[in-house]
């Protein structure tokens, strides 16, 4: 089965502000375990808020062009029941339940935290304000092996 | 009737979500094998009370038939027992209370009785926190008369519990020691997994030709059993667990670790399915079963042995196969009342084992390299031996197993003494020759210093 799971870190207000990432990971999943992760994508955004409608768009934003299953954790999208997230994203939806799909969860879920790590780092520097300020150069995009 | 336990069975069910009638069941059915008469069902779907978990009225009317207890489905936290218990004279308790209370009647080991022990304590802990400060809450005599009095029982509970993780430290790590042993003798560890009451036992039974409790209620077996099974060419052995539940709160999950332990350590996992569940219990089900597995760390690979086929039509038993498609992996048909599918499965069982490979082994012909051959022939199967200058023996096993077998030899050799005038002797090195061109090593990555490496010839 093909599944993008996605996994936002950085849910927690710092100074005011949300600095988050999302990271998605594109892989094919038996119910055991890991096949193949085709790709990863990264996105930044700092938001003032992390109301439904920033975490769905973060969301939308990091699985574009990515194909299969949106995989997220129940309270990344506040609890929704699985077809109301459905209907708010648009694609095909479900909360992990096996162990390849849990596994994935995991990959997006270190991948996430590291992006995060990386662009408070950047921003520390001064490299990440382009970033900040515009979406489309912020993303971070690599091919799987 | 005299000394009968009865019980009032409550449930709250979510406004927002669908209605699980199915979920009662599996309640009464833990209340039943607790040894509870249940008087009466009480559903109630509205929000969670903050007091009393359901409305007040609703635990006027149970408390009104005089059972022994309310079994709550929701947990309840240590506010609302007390709160129930104060007001309407009752002991109420929740589902995951009464799963200890059925876990304390059937340990029968010293294992399990510390393991539920554990539990309990666990479970207890922030309940008697709780009670102590609701106790408080009213005076407290004397400057800091009762101080040390009133957190006593929580330090009790505390030391309690460390001495008990001691002690099952201790269990486990023999538990692993005796794994180890079993590996080492050339056994593959399968262990059986699944939800409660998914027909385990009753498959143990029929795989191992043994007659270990096997009934239609949950949680028959606390105590993993441990019995030898020969299929084909391999050997593997076979362990019965204690299943699985909804809702399972880590804290039961952790302290049940060294019985998990055989689940954890396994080569290979028989997920146990009943087949017969609703369509819409069974994903939920086997989505537990996934989450406990992930929760104990176990990554083994799955075979998913679909039970009880005769209950359900062909057609049903497809249907149902379908909808676990991405929860079932190399599902298998059986029914391990009627004997049904067991041939398949155990092929299965055979195909997701790990690969045994044939190495060819050169050895010594002395009183040491006997001593290795006699080692090799307990853990791996010989197909031919070879006896002139050198002992040549072409044998089938794990890859793992025979470096160890080898490595383990080379340990036990006793260590010529060098006297003062002789000089000490080469000790004759066990060299295994490969008998063509070494293959690309497999997959799988080969242990540390092994010893002496035995050559792959081809994969079993």
């Amino acid at each position: 089965m093909d599944v993008v799971a996605v996994d936002i870190s950085g849910r927690h207000a710092v100074g005011g502000r949300y600095i988050m990432v999302s990271a998605s990971v594109a892989a094919r999943i038996t119910p055991e375990g890991i096949e193949k992760t085709r790709r990863m994508r990264l996105v930044p955004l700092v938001a003032e808020s992390v109301d439904m409608e920033v975490v769905i768009g973060l969301i939308e934003e990091s699985v574009r062009g990515l194909s299969g299953v949106v995989l997220a954790e129940k309270g990344d999208l506040y609890n929704l029941e699985r077809w109301r997230v459905e209907s708010i994203l648009g694609r095909e939806f479900k909360y992990p339940e096996s162990r390849g799909e849990r596994r994935a969860m995991e990959l997006a879920h270190h991948a996430s935290f590291a992006g995060r790590r990386l662009f408070l780092r950047l921003l520390e520097e001064g490299l990440g304000e382009e970033a900040e300020k515009s979406e489309e150069a912020g993303k971070m995009t690599a091919g799987g092996g | 009737m005299k000394g009968e336990k009865t019980a009032v069975l409550l449930f709250r069910e979510d406004p927002k979500e669908e209605p699980h009638p199915e979920k009662m069941e599996e309640l009464r059915g833990l209340a039943e094998a607790a040894g509870y008469r249940v008087l009466a069902e009480i559903v109630q779907r509205r929000g969670r009370d903050r007091r009393f978990q359901l409305g007040r009225g609703k635990i006027v009317e149970a408390a009104s038939l005089l059972p022994e207890k309310l079994i709550f489905n929701e947990p309840l936290s240590p506010g609302q027992i007390f709160n129930i218990g104060k007001e309407f004279e009752v002991v109420a308790m929740d589902r995951f209370n009464l799963i200890l209370e059925i876990f304390a009647s059937r340990a029968s080991t010293r294992e399990a009785k510390l393991q539920v022990e554990l539990a309990r304590l666990s479970y207890d802990l922030p309940f008697v926190r709780t009670i102590e400060s609701l106790n408080k809450l009213s005076e407290r005599p004397g400057y800091r008369g009762s101080g040390s009095y009133d957190v006593s029982m929580y330090r009790d509970i505390k030391g309690r519990m460390a001495k008990i993780r001691a002690e099952l430290k201790a269990v486990e790590e023999t538990g692993e020691r005796r794994r180890e042993r079993r590996r080492e003798l050339g056994f593959d560890l399968v262990a059986l997994a699944g939800y409660t009451n998914a027909g385990k036992s009753t498959l143990f039974n029929r795989l191992a030709e043994e007659t270990v409790a096997a009934k239609d209620q949950p949680f028959t077996t606390l105590s993993p059993t441990t019995r030898a099974v020969a299929a084909g060419d391999r050997r593997f052995l076979l362990t019965d667990t204690v299943g699985f539940i909804d809702d399972l709160p880590l804290f039961l999950i952790k302290a049940f670790r060294s019985t998990l332990a055989e689940i954890v350590e396994a080569d290979l996992v028989l997920l146990v399915v009943d087949l017969s569940d609703p369509p819409e219990l069974l994903r939920e089900r086997v989505a537990s079963c996934h989450e406990a597995l992930w929760d104990c760390g176990c990554y083994a690979p799955i075979v998913s042995v679909l039970n009880k086929v005769d209950r359900i039509g062909p057609e049903a038993a497809k249907e149902r196969c379908e909808l676990l498609k991405d929860l079932a992996p190399s599902p298998v048909f059986i029914s391990a009342g009627e004997g049904m599918g067991l041939d398949q499965l155990v092929d299965a069982i055979l195909e997701k084992l790990p690969p045994l490979e044939e190495f060819l082994v050169r050895l010594p012909s002395s009183e040491a390299g006997m001593a290795q051959l006699s080692r090799l022939y307990d853990v791996a199967e010989p197909v031919e031996v070879k006896y002139g200058e050198e002992i040549e023996v072409l044998l089938r096993g794990r890859r793992e197993i025979v470096a160890r077998a080898l490595k383990g030899a080379e340990r036990a050799r006793p260590q010529p003494e060098p006297g003062p005038e002789t000089e000490p002797e080469p000790k004759p090195e066990p060299e295994p020759v490969p008998e063509s061109e070494p293959e690309p090593e497999p997959e799988t990555e080969p242990e540390p210093d092994p010893g002496p490496e035995p050559s792959p010839l081809a994969e079993g």
